[in-house]
């Protein structure tokens, strides 16, 4: 099969522009969302990330089990004997619930910062995975939904090893406190979706630990976890309203307690409204760093 | 039978530059087709685009008929992609890396197994079965994005230079798969900056550079077309440069022409006789070639540049 040969370079330009409006349409891009809603792919992208966990499941297992518990020793046995609280609330009582929160922001946080970070920029896994039929939303959904799946896990290890405790040291008082995994799970969405929206910024891995530090690091003091925020001007117990660590540690006290009332609603509230802005956000930064 | 690639006045463009500045061309059932030139030719865009991982600026673009702005999922699941880096999921095993990109693909679980086993004998990868990637050669990396393209039995191959960074032996077993796809009715679009590796594996081609489309046909076609039967390579010294210059346009008159690249001298519609008597002005045999015109020969006719820098 012979075909006929140009000699010379065809001539250039568009023949046929493609107008603002249609390229709207392009991709399931919704018109005035600038993002197409993910679909079940995004689970399958979820599964990935899942079976690597599973693989490496001896590995990962340990860390959130010692973690709490070195925190435990240090701050409840070392620190919380000098801590004197208002009320009859012992230290460690007061702490678990934000262990429980702060640990599994850090899992969330972890994987979808670094984690995500090298499989977009260094290892070509996005690369690899929208070349099937798979969108750039769905493997932003499908990190966050897992970074948010990892916060889940983190809890409930956490809340094993307090359960564990609670003979010596009476950290849980409540059955209720089981309801902090699917409170990470929330917060982990939140966390989640930060994450991508930062990475689909960032230029290199040393720009990570700006969001770790910038973010993360004050989040884990000021959130209430440590120390009651009454006694913090009024202006940093503001600042921590606006974070989602706050409301998850408020909630997990709530539950780990089992003093628990309709004002906590309000933390509840916080989690699940967040979502819609952060996860589009995330969803739309990325598709640009992805698609451009 | 309609093109499976069918691409008219294609333009992408990244700001003020267009990577790909209005290529038309069609790639047909059953064939082989290559887009050949050098680096920055517009290649790997016109492949993004066809996979639908990057949008079109301008023109159209249809593959399988449909239109790649509307039918990103359709025709994803319909294509194998070999992009350019090997990009194999370093967390996973050789066999877990198919079975789950089988599973992007939406693949029951029944036949993506048998597609892993019978892919990774395709390409001769079953004793790794079990093998971290990074245990890999890179020539088996290669091989196992071919498998894990194929994963979805798809009606066309994308490959995006498939061998570039690989050794020869590598490189060779590579187009041994292909051409074996090939033999088996996969239609196949390849890139590649390596003329030899267009001349082995394409039916047809097209020659790209800034963009633009330069030529198009069989190979044969082209070299016939664009550099003749022979080539004359000489490689003088600096000092004999001008005079064989001197020579060559006294000698061959109006049916040739000379291009010149670095420090090698490229004469066009040359002859034997010729041949030996710029052998007798440089004095040693081994720095005069009277060859068959090859594809990077085109190029050189073309543009006046080398294929690979």
């Amino acid at each position: 099969m012979t075909t006929t040969t140009a000699t010379r370079p065809p001539p250039p330009g568009p023949r046929t522009p493609v107008t603002g409006s249609t390229r709207r349409r392009e991709w399931g891009v919704v018109p005035g969302l600038g993002v197409a809603i993910p679909g079940r792919q995004s689970f399958t992208v979820w599964q990935r990330n899942c079976d690597v966990f599973l693989q490496l499941w001896k590995a990962e297992f340990i860390p959130p089990l010692l973690e709490p518990l070195i925190m435990f020793a240090a701050l409840g046995l070392g620190l919380g004997t000098y801590v004197q609280l208002t009320g009859d609330v012992e230290y460690m009582e007061f702490l678990g619930p934000g262990v429980i929160a702060m640990f599994s922001m850090f899992a969330a946080v972890f994987e979808g910062l670094w984690g995500a970070y090298f499989r977009l920029d260094k290892h070509g896994t996005y690369e690899a995975i929208l070349a099937t039929p798979t969108r750039p939303e769905e493997i932003t959904a499908g990190e966050i939904l897992w970074a948010a799946s990892r916060g889940a896990i983190n809890a409930a290890m956490i809340l094993l090893v307090m359960f564990a405790l609670t003979p010596v040291f009476g950290l849980v008082s409540s059955p209720l406190a089981i309801l902090a995994v699917p409170v990470a799970f929330l917060a982990g969405v939140s966390f989640g979706a930060l994450g991508q929206a930062y990475v689909s910024q960032a230029r290199s891995v040393s720009q990570l630990t700006y969001f770790f530090s910038l973010l993360v690091m004050p989040m884990f003091w000021f959130s209430g976890g440590f120390f009651p925020l009454d006694e913090f001007p009024a202006w940093a117990s503001t600042a921590a309203w606006f974070t989602p660590l706050y409301h998850a540690v408020e909630l997990n006290r709530a539950l780990v307690t089992g003093n628990i009332g309709w004002g906590d609603m309000e933390h509840l509230a916080w989690l699940v409204l967040v979502m819609p802005p952060l996860v589009w956000l995330a969803l739309w930064t990325m598709r640009r760093r992805i698609v451009g | 039978m309609p093109a499976i690639i069918r691409a008219a006045g294609l333009v992408r463009a990244f700001g003020d530059f267009r990577a790909v500045d209005g290529i038309d061309f069609e790639v047909q059932e059953g064939e082989v087709f290559g887009m050949l030139g050098p680096n920055g030719a517009g290649k790997t865009s016109t492949i993004r685009m066809i996979s639908c991982v990057l949008p079109i600026t301008a023109g159209e673009l249809y593959v399988d008929g449909l239109d790649v702005r509307f039918h990103d999922r359709e025709i994803k699941a319909r294509l194998g992609v070999v992009s350019q880096e090997d990009s194999l999921d370093e967390d996973l095993s050789v066999a877990k890396n198919l079975a789950v990109y089988a599973r992007y693909y939406g693949v029951p679980r029944a036949v993506g197994r048998a597609r892993i086993t019978e892919g990774l004998a395709l390409m001769q990868l079953d004793d790794r079965r079990d093998a971290r990637i990074d245990e890999l050669s890179g020539g088996m990396k290669r091989r196992l994005v071919l498998a894990r393209a194929l994963m979805n039995d798809p009606r066309l191959l994308v490959l995006d230079e498939p061998t570039t960074g690989l050794d020869p032996q590598a490189r060779h077993l590579v187009w041994r798969k292909v051409r074996l796809l090939r033999e088996r009715g996969v239609t196949i679009l390849l890139s590649t900056h390596y003329m030899d590796e267009a001349e082995h594996l394409c039916d047809r081609l097209m020659i790209m550079d800034h963009g633009r489309q330069l030529a198009a046909g069989t190979p044969r076609a082209l070299i016939e077309q664009h550099a003749g039967r022979d080539v004359l390579e000489v490689h003088p010294t600096e000092a004999q440069r001008a005079q064989v210059l001197a020579y060559l346009t006294s000698a061959i008159g109006a049916g040739g022409r000379t291009d010149e690249i670095e420090d090698v001298i490229y004469a066009f519609g040359t002859n034997d006789e010729q041949a030996r008597r710029v052998a007798t002005i440089v004095g040693d045999p081994y720095r005069v070639h009277f060859r068959r015109a090859n594809l990077e020969d085109v190029f050189l006719t073309l543009t006046g540049r080398a294929l690979v820098e």
